[in-house]
């Protein structure tokens, strides 16, 4: 899926996205609760982040917040609604 | 409770260290741990400090002032209804660009207030170095450096404190990007002088725009239904200026300035150097190590629980079985031989039976508690939890079941939604608690081996999860997802653990101990009126034909309502034998069906309040009727296997 900007980035859903990259959130979707709740962690559009690990049998994946440090457990239901693309290395 | 002291509130997100601050200022009142959700309720506590009284009160940690968990609720209650004198704001330096948003939140109070930036050790370890004057500058409020663990900075917090109270610290709201501040300030300017106004009219305003259902959104358009279409206008227009949702683009605003302050006030070093938190992390939480060494660590849990109690448990009994030898000669078999044989099985119970495997099981879960290790389970966990329609964020009740049940069930207050709440409060009562685990491993274990009493455990896991599957198919709604913070691991200090294991005990020994004595002493008086045989015959039918049991084990049964342990205690007292010679006259077989029926069969009286309380009286009954059916069904299940 194209980015709705027209940049050319691929955005995925989180659930999809590879381990140890820089992701930026695009968008996230779901309902108010969802997004309120992602919101008082840390969670928001255009913040920078990335997936360290997954738990086995479609568990939730462990992701770390790059400004603020702060690791959280998401669900795959709530990571399949989480809209990233990957940030290009700097280097 | 209000007085004429002046009443300063700890707020903070969870975890952030608020309880341990406010311990180390009013003493050990309120439990730490490392998970988020330690404190579901308050504790207040009046201290005196150098001739000067303060009514300090610790909240629950909430990420924002719109709260989503029911624990959260209790802040705002604080906040509006018994309008602090100061807040000492606790933040999280090792996260202090999320910890921030909190801090620009209650800075929309205006209320007095200082910032108490906690954990600045934890923070150098990530290679974080806040400059705190600058912070200071930069927020308008005076930021103190803190360890709370240590104890550092809670002089300096403490001076800070009076220095605002006597002297005043104005403190004002931050502001934001333009095309925001035009609307919030035009519905400030609309707001009616004999609106009920929260804090003062910026803060009521904001909270119009973005607290929604939760900020008299309900009843607005009754009071005023001006002021509501005001509202939903400056809602709109926000929304068309940003594409977003109003409550976002003001959610958005807190973050951006909170991020901005943060990478103003802080230099972050950041190696790529593992830390001995991060590389013990990479194996705790391995989607495939962390697995077996979820399962070893529960194993030497058990293990270690009955290493220490075992011997332990023997080394006391001997003692107290031989000053009740001598107590029938010296005294007869008259009424006052019974008061103090019934003293002493108490007395003995409590100090021989119980506590063995109570303190090492108290000091082993403060251990797992303040290393964040609960929080790990939960992600490890979230997969299975699914299979009986919870997710992770109810492993950490459910550990903290294997203590006691009643915090289990309090803590259940940091689950969003009411169904998963109701699930998770109905199967914790049959979780084996302290005192379930200490008939497991005084009878099971003791007679049968510890691979019995293990086999025990894991059978009772799996009721738990069968009961939950079916609980499922009553509570359709689908549960709301995990989002859980993993907070970063930290080493226990053996002095929290101490302290910790110590308030627990105390309580066993204020609330539950007496209980035992008490009730040892009645089935004594019984004994000796012979009225006992009442209540066995009453029951018998259930305990002899059904159970398969000795028919004066009846009167044990029921009085195992009132406390788990005081069935196994008065089981020996009813069958007048000797912990030793229990086997004369009871069989193997009857000893794991007496545990499988006392563990299972109803929730303690405490749980039982706690659920009545927390759920309700349908749900504190449906408990209770699903614990009877469900003790007496594995019961005779297991009468008919062995």
């Amino acid at each position: 899926m194209m980015n709705p900007r027209g940049d050319g980035k691929k955005t995925m859903n989180l659930y999809q996205a590879p381990r140890n990259t820089k992701l930026r959130i695009v968008s996230i979707l779901g309902g108010e609760g969802v997004r309120r709740r992602l919101f008082a962690l840390g969670f928001h559009q255009n913040d920078f982040f990335e997936v360290d690990s997954q738990a086995i049998l479609k568990g939730p994946l462990l992701v770390r917040n790059l400004s603020s440090d702060m690791s959280v457990a998401i669900g795959r239901g709530i990571a399949l609604k989480i809209l990233v693309e990957i940030v290009p290395d700097e280097k | 409770m209000r007085n004429s002291h002046p009443v300063v509130i700890f707020i903070g997100q969870p975890n952030c260290g608020k309880s341990t601050l406010f311990n180390a200022i009013a003493g050990y009142k309120a439990e730490v741990s490392n998970f988020p959700g330690t404190t579901v309720k308050h504790t207040h506590s009046i201290v005196n400090i150098e001739g000067s009284f303060l009514n300090v009160i610790d909240l629950p940690g909430t990420y924002s002032l719109n709260p989503s968990e029911p624990a959260e609720k209790v802040v705002l209650t604080h906040l509006f209804q018994e309008r602090p004198d100061l807040i000492i704001n606790v933040a999280d330096a090792s996260t202090l660009g999320r910890s921030l948003e909190l801090t620009l939140e209650l800075r929309e109070l205006e209320y007095p207030m200082v910032v108490a930036l906690n954990m600045v050790d934890l923070a150098e370890r990530k290679g974080i170095t806040i400059d705190s004057s600058q912070l200071e500058k930069t927020l308008g409020v005076q930021v103190i450096p803190t360890i709370a663990t240590y104890g550092r900075g809670i002089k300096e917090l403490l001076e800070a404190a009076f220095r605002c109270l006597d002297e005043g610290c104005p403190v004002s709201s931050p502001r934001w990007s333009k095309d925001v501040e035009e609307e919030i300030d035009h519905l400030v300017g609309e707001i009616p002088a004999n609106f009920c106004v929260v804090a003062n009219k910026r803060f009521t305003a904001i909270k119009l725009v973005e607290a929604g259902q939760q900020f008299c959104a309900d009843f607005l358009e009754d009071v005023d239904s001006s002021l509501k279409e005001t509202v939903d206008r400056v809602k709109e227009t926000i929304e068309k200026k940003r594409s977003a949702p109003a409550y976002e683009v003001i959610a958005a605003e807190r973050h951006h300035l909170a991020l901005k302050i943060s990478e103003q006030c802080s230099r972050v070093q950041r190696g790529r150097h593992l830390t001995w938190d991060k590389r013990l992390d990479s194996v705790l939480m391995h989607p495939v190590l962390g697995y077996p060494l979820l399962a070893a660590i529960f194993l030497a849990f058990f293990f270690f629980i009955f290493k220490i109690g075992n011997p332990l448990e023997g080394a006391l009994l001997r003692p107290f079985s031989s000053l009740r030898s001598s107590l029938s000669g010296v005294l007869g078999s008259g009424l006052l031989f019974h008061l103090a044989d019934g003293l002493l099985q108490g007395v003995g119970g409590g100090v021989a039976i119980v506590l063995p495997y109570l303190f090492p099981l108290l000091f082993l879960m403060a251990f797992l508690e303040d290393l964040g290790y609960l929080s790990r389970a939960g992600f490890l966990l979230d997969t299975f939890m699914h299979r009986i329609g919870l997710h992770g964020k109810s492993v950490s009740p459910f550990i903290l079941g294997f203590g006691c049940n009643v915090p289990a069930i309090l803590s259940t207050r940091t689950l969003e939604s009411r169904r998963d709440r109701m699930i998770t409060s109905l199967l914790i009562p049959f979780i084996p608690c302290s005192a379930r685990t200490t008939i497991i491993l005084a009878l099971v274990a003791f007679y049968l081996g510890p691979l019995w009493a293990l086999g025990f455990y894991i059978f009772n896991i799996l009721i738990v999860a069968g009961i939950g599957r079916i609980l499922t198919f009553f509570f359709k709604t689908p549960s709301p997802g995990l989002i859980l913070e993993i907070p970063s691991l930290k080493l226990p200090s053996l002095g929290n653990m101490f302290r910790k294991t110590y308030f627990q005990l105390k309580s066993f020994l204020i609330f539950a101990w007496p209980i035992l004595i008490g009730g040892s002493i009645a089935l004594s008086v019984f004994q000796f009126l012979s009225l006992d045989r009442l209540f066995n015959a009453l029951v018998s039918p259930l305990v002899v034909y059904g159970l398969g049991l000795p028919r004066e084990l009846g009167v044990t049964l029921i009085f195992g309502f009132l406390r788990k342990e005081l069935s196994l205690v008065m089981m020996l007292q009813a069958l007048g034998v000797d912990y030793t010679s229990l086997l004369t006259v009871i069989s193997r077989e009857q000893i794991v069906i007496f545990t499988a029926f006392v563990s299972f069969f109803i929730p303690c009286l405490s749980t039982f309040a706690v659920l009545w309380k927390e759920v309700g009286k349908k749900v504190a009954f449906l408990s209770a009727g699903l614990s009877v059916a469900t003790a007496l069904l594995i019961s005779l299940i297991i009468r008919l296997i062995v």
